[in-house]
């Protein structure tokens, strides 16, 4: 009888073995990314699915349950025609004001500081790419800033422009740039923020496109050099073309993390001056505006979810198709 | 291809091994070690009680908890508690077990029922509270039927706070500022000569940055010294809302943000209020909060300051300023019987203080009722007084000798018992969170010249009513 059970036990297990080795090598990449796959899928699909059945319910101000009933796309319609923006701490989309108004201001930070950072560090990666003395420590130095944590950066940008703290502040206002209290103005936190941002991340961009550099085969250049090209030649037909795939994946990682600006706004200033897409979410989710939150959340998701994929096209036609 | 096949074998033994090692290591040291002999009731509360952990811990024991029971405090700053706990307590946490509440945003936990009824558990506790502390905090912590859901630990009134010694230098007498209120024209005329007659660098300073702090206290105070008010009479404060009137484009509303522009930005600017003096305070109020703009105080840059009865303690000690600190009630703008609104005008104070409540998932729901019992004791509200100088919330102990008795608060008593009767609520409904932030924007803007005081107080009042409302419709 155990014999028997045995025999079958090992049956089953000479049975899978074989099964698996008699799969083609696509089909066994795949069974060894299932387990992967339904992981991400709890861990990344699942909450985005809740997050999308909360916002169709209404919020419940009053009660001890944590939604209303069941009221479909209100939301997302009120959300989209501006009916609910007295409901936020600032209003959802406002072209008269766009450095009040959440859509707007995430807009303009993403464009101005991935623009800045992705063109600082494309100088910073060209620099680091030649060969001198002392090259590791100025590469050190570059990657400084993106070492300091959110909260720290915050702090110290926080402080250059307090009155009557920060040194900044006074010369600015002088010359006429900004207003005295830069951290209370919508216009000037901006500007901070972007600062900031911009000072932290391009060594970010920097070593991902001098990672793009490095592996530019150097023999192209000699033949350039033979050839007669010029330096700007040199740029524009070897080194651009060859590094521009890697400036692109550096700039999506940018965009999608500039997109959900809030930590800097938070210690720079403040939500209710610089209101940015996930801003709004962290105050109508301490608000108790559970569905609104959901609502604004997944908005933020698909709009994130767009330009990654107009990214991702890009980077197809580069690849011719391969991505 | 052989080769190929005997190494994928090879890697699927290899993680099957792998996985069962590791399950086996969590099973050794996933176990959780027992406590000692001492039950630790964690109570939630700002790092100041953090760092006096040993003597409130002292205090309690003093009143009555008993020596087998200690009270942790793990920190959870002013202005994250209330969205920390909302997590918490939606979450079905048993930790922390005690949480130390705003009074300005209790009852809408009381309202979920995510906080334990006091009168249900410990009656006797519960009439304690009811008979013996300012019937204003009281109010905060108890549910429509009268239940009371938590114990109030101090009361807050906001003070106006001077440097005796440089009023006198200018000239000024400021015997009997403490108990009968100066008229706000008089008192920026104080500021404003003080302020040039010494070496101090502004004469007024408050808090104005976009917060809270700013829609429930510094802007409510002053609106409601002037007769104004967000909701009209008095009792729309913390009812009927989405029927009661928005009242922030009234005319003493509309002074109130023209008399802090004069203050800021001085008697030419366009939205300046006629014959007051100016400029007496730095635009700086406008990024500051509680403690920024205290150390300006303390540093000795302002004649002037608005802060709660905690800066009293600070700003009175030896090393500080000591007796040469004065403390007077909020100024007035108009007289209580010229207001425009039932129950507003004359000095007024914003009411704040905190209370300690109670998760109803502890697992140490006895030893946490010890700590609350003790909490309520004359002998630990005085030590507190001592300790923190949190303002004891009950009106016989505030005025008693043994307050007096409390060093450098206990200076300070008649005008703290002053405020105490002429104490003002935030309208904290359930819209609350949704109005606060909309409001100080715009005094933010009004203040410092973004907007004309009257165009921001007209946008600020149709934000207003879109959210009553909405609040309406919602029900």
């Amino acid at each position: 009888m155990a014999t028997e059970q045995e025999t079958r036990r090992a049956g089953v297990t000479v049975r899978s073995a074989r099964w698996i080795e008699n799969l083609s090598e696509t089909q066994f990449a795949y069974l060894l990314l299932t387990p992967m796959i339904l992981l991400m899928g709890v861990v990344a699909l699942w909450p985005l699915a809740r997050t999308f059945t909360m916002s169709l319910r209404a919020d419940s101000l009053f009660g001890a349950a944590q939604l209303g009933q069941f009221i479909g796309f209100d939301h997302y319609v009120a959300l989209l025609t501006g009916e609910i923006d007295a409901q936020l701490t600032r209003p959802f989309f406002d072209p008269g004001q766009p450095f009040r108004s959440a859509l707007t201001v995430t807009f303009i930070f993403t464009v101005v500081s991935v623009f800045f950072e992705t063109v600082i560090g494309f100088g910073q990666a060209l620099v680091l790419d030649q060969d001198f003395w002392g090259r590791r420590w100025l590469r050190v130095a570059i990657l400084l800033p993106w070492a300091v944590p959110i909260v720290i950066q915050g702090m110290i940008f926080f402080l250059l422009f307090q009155p009557g703290v920060g040194f900044l502040v006074e010369p600015l206002q002088s010359v006429g740039l900004f207003s005295s209290t830069p951290t209370a103005s919508s216009v000037d936190s901006m500007i901070i923020v972007v600062v900031a941002d911009v000072w932290k991340t391009s060594a970010f961009m920097a070593l991902i496109i001098l990672a793009g550099l490095q592996s530019v085969d150097r023999s192209l250049y000699e033949v350039s050099k033979v050839e007669g090209a010029s330096t700007w030649q040199r740029f524009k037909t070897v080194t651009f073309p060859l590094v521009l795939p890697a400036v692109l994946v550096a700039m999506l990682f940018r965009t999608i993390a500039a997109m959900r600006i809030y930590g800097l706004i938070e210690t720079v200033s403040s939500c209710s001056t610089v209101p940015s897409l996930s801003c709004l979410v962290v105050t109508t989710f301490g608000a108790r505006q559970y569905a609104t939150a959901a609502t604004i959340a997944f908005v933020t998701a698909a709009i994130i979810g767009i330009l990654v994929s107009v990214y991702i096209v890009k980077y197809a036609d580069l690849e011719g198709g391969g991505f | 291809m052989a080769g190929n096949q005997a190494s994928r074998r090879t890697f699927l033994g290899g993680a099957a091994t792998a996985g069962l090692a590791t399950g086996l290591a969590g099973c050794t040291f996933g176990q959780v070690t027992g406590a000692g002999g001492t039950t630790v009731v964690q109570l939630a509360a700002a790092s100041g009680s953090y760092q006096a952990q040993s003597d409130i811990n002292e205090a309690l024991h003093e009143a009555g908890m008993p020596r087998d029971v200690r009270v942790s405090i793990s920190v959870v700053g002013s202005s994250q508690a209330q969205s920390q706990y909302t997590r918490w307590l939606s979450a079905g946490l048993e930790k922390p077990d005690l949480l130390r509440m705003d009074s300005g945003w209790t009852i809408p936990f009381i309202l979920r029922e995510q906080i334990a009824n006091l009168s249900e558990s410990m009656p006797d506790v519960a009439q304690r509270i009811k008979d013996e502390y300012f019937q204003a905090s009281v109010d905060t912590v108890t549910a429509p039927n009268g239940d009371v859901h938590g114990v109030p630990l101090f009361s807050d009134f906001g003070l106006v706070l001077y440097r005796k010694d440089l009023v006198e230098e200018a000239g000024f007498d400021p015997s009997g500022w403490a108990t009968s209120p100066l008229s706000w024209k008089r008192f920026a005329e104080v500021a404003k000569q003080t302020k040039d007659r010494t070496d101090a660098k502004h004469g007024f300073t408050f808090q104005a940055m976009v917060y809270e702090g700013l829609s429930c206290c510094d802007f409510n105070e002053f609106m409601t010294t002037w007769g104004g008010s967000y909701f009209g009479a008095r009792k729309n404060l913390l009812e009927n809302v989405g029927e009661r009137p928005v009242t922030v484009d009234a005319d003493p509303v509309v002074k109130a943000n023209r008399m802090l522009r004069t203050f800021i930005q001085g008697p030419d600017d366009s939205g300046a209020l006629e014959e007051f003096a100016g400029p007496i305070s730095p635009s700086a109020v406008l990024t500051w909060s509680e403690d920024p703009s205290l150390s300006a105080f303390t540093n000795g840059d302002a004649v002037m300051h608005r802060n709660w009865p905690y800066s009293l303690s600070v700003a009175g000690a030896e090393d500080a300023f000591g007796t040469n600190l004065g403390v007077m009630p909020i100024p007035y703008g108009v007289r209580p019987g010229e207001a425009q609104f039932a129950g507003m005008g004359g000095t007024k104070s914003a009411l704040g203080g905190w209370h300690v409540t109670m998760n109803p998932n502890t697992k140490r729901k006895d030893a946490a009722r010890e700590v609350l019992r003790a909490m309520t004791r004359d002998s630990f509200n005085v030590a507190l007084m001592n300790i923190l100088g949190y303002v004891p919330p009950k009106p016989d102990l505030l005025t008693s000798k043994q307050a007096r008795s409390v060093d450098v608060l206990g200076r300070y008593v008649d005008q703290l018992e002053l405020a105490g009767q002429n104490a003002v609520p935030r309208p904290a409904t359930v819209v609350w969170p949704l109005q606060s932030p909309r409001i100080a924007q715009q005094v933010s803007a009004a203040l410092s010249g973004d907007k004309s005081p009257n165009g921001a107080m007209n946008d600020l009042r149709r934000i207003l009513e879109d959210i009553e409302h909405s609040a309406r419709e919602g029900r």
